[in-house]
């Protein structure tokens, strides 16, 4: 099996990030900063996949952003879901070695 | 320009025992010489989730190597503690910790001149009820700041409030620094700010990435 790159886990954060999303939307007050935080972020994990997505990285960092992204999965309440869209890719940035 | 302390209502009374909590002051106390790392860490673990200690060093595994792993598993340790909460109490827990948190920080450069939950009155202006969760009072070097878990917090009212301060303050010939202080990344605040009027003036933003500055020099830039 190929080994995981930067591009492979950016768009699992990416997938983990829209999936967040949709809860968070259900807080219809916030649907506009649910959107501007899907936009800022996406933004900065692509800029991540563009510069080095073709990277390696090691199975410590592939398990970090997967863990991470599991740890989002299971959220239903659409006002944790809006802290951790923010938090996810922050997290996952820094496992990365980026900067949020 | 004069610091009042606020008024004791049922609110005050109530939130005054979560600040003074045991575990608030241990969170802060950690935080306070933490990395952005480990700042990070704690935003994600009192964001609520899985209680398995062994799922965050997962998530953060840079944390638990070398000589910061530590002081890293003594905030995963609080954290936890501080996620186990209700959502209710969790809320202000929160709160309360990034309140305490600011202080700690200020006191570093100001020793002495850091107050907690206090008014600030200006001549023939109606008082704020809304009172600043951390002062520096310094005579013609004074600072504001409303503290936030998350940049879902910051509003247009939190926003106008530190902004009428500044200006009353500048009417009276003093000088206020006001800031809010937000345990969020900048990126997320930005996008909160940008919906938001502008500020007529300088309102400082201190986010995960900037705490330390805190200690430093007063917050005055507001992101572009």
């Amino acid at each position: 099996m190929a080994a995981l790159t930067v591009r492979d886990l950016v768009e699992r954060v990416l997938a983990g990030h829209a999936a967040l999303a949709a809860v968070g939307e259900g807080v219809a007050d916030e649907w506009q900063y649910v959107a501007d935080l899907g936009a800022v972020w996406s933004a900065r994990l692509r800029d991540v996949a563009a510069t080095r997505g073709t990277e390696s990285v090691s199975s410590t960092t592939a398990a970090a952003v997967h863990r991470l992204v599991a740890e989002t999965q299971a959220i239903d309440d659409p006002h944790r879901a809006i802290d951790w869209l923010s938090t996810l890719p922050a997290a996952a940035l820094l496992a990365l070695g980026e900067a949020p | 320009m004069r610091f009042q302390d606020a008024a004791r209502d049922a609110r005050a009374v109530v939130y005054a025992g979560v600040q003074a909590d045991p575990l608030v002051a241990q969170a802060a106390e950690l935080l306070a010489g933490a990395s952005l790392g480990g700042r990070t860490l704690a935003r994600a673990v009192m964001n609520g989730g899985s209680a398995d200690p062994d799922a965050w060093r997962t998530m953060f595994p840079s944390l638990f190597e070398g000589p910061a792993a530590g002081a890293s598993g003594a905030i995963l340790a609080v954290a936890l503690r501080v996620a186990a909460l209700g959502d209710d109490v969790r809320s202000q827990v929160r709160g309360a910790i990034v309140e305490a948190l600011t202080e700690r920080l200020l006191a570093r450069r100001a020793p002495g001149a850091i107050r907690r939950e206090r008014r600030i009155l200006f001549d023939g202006v109606t008082a704020e009820i809304h009172p600043y969760d951390v002062t520096v009072e310094r005579p013609g070097a004074a600072e504001a700041y409303d503290c936030k878990w998350g940049a879902r917090g910051i509003g247009p009212e939190v926003l106008l409030q530190l902004d009428v301060a500044r200006g009353n303050a500048i009417a009276e010939g003093e000088r206020l620094t006001v800031a809010l202080v937000v345990f969020d990344a900048r990126r997320s605040c930005a996008a909160r700010l940008a919906r938001l009027s502008r500020p007529s003036g300088p309102v400082g933003l201190v986010t995960l990435e900037s705490l330390d500055r805190l200690a430093g020099a007063p917050a005055v830039a507001r992101p572009g």
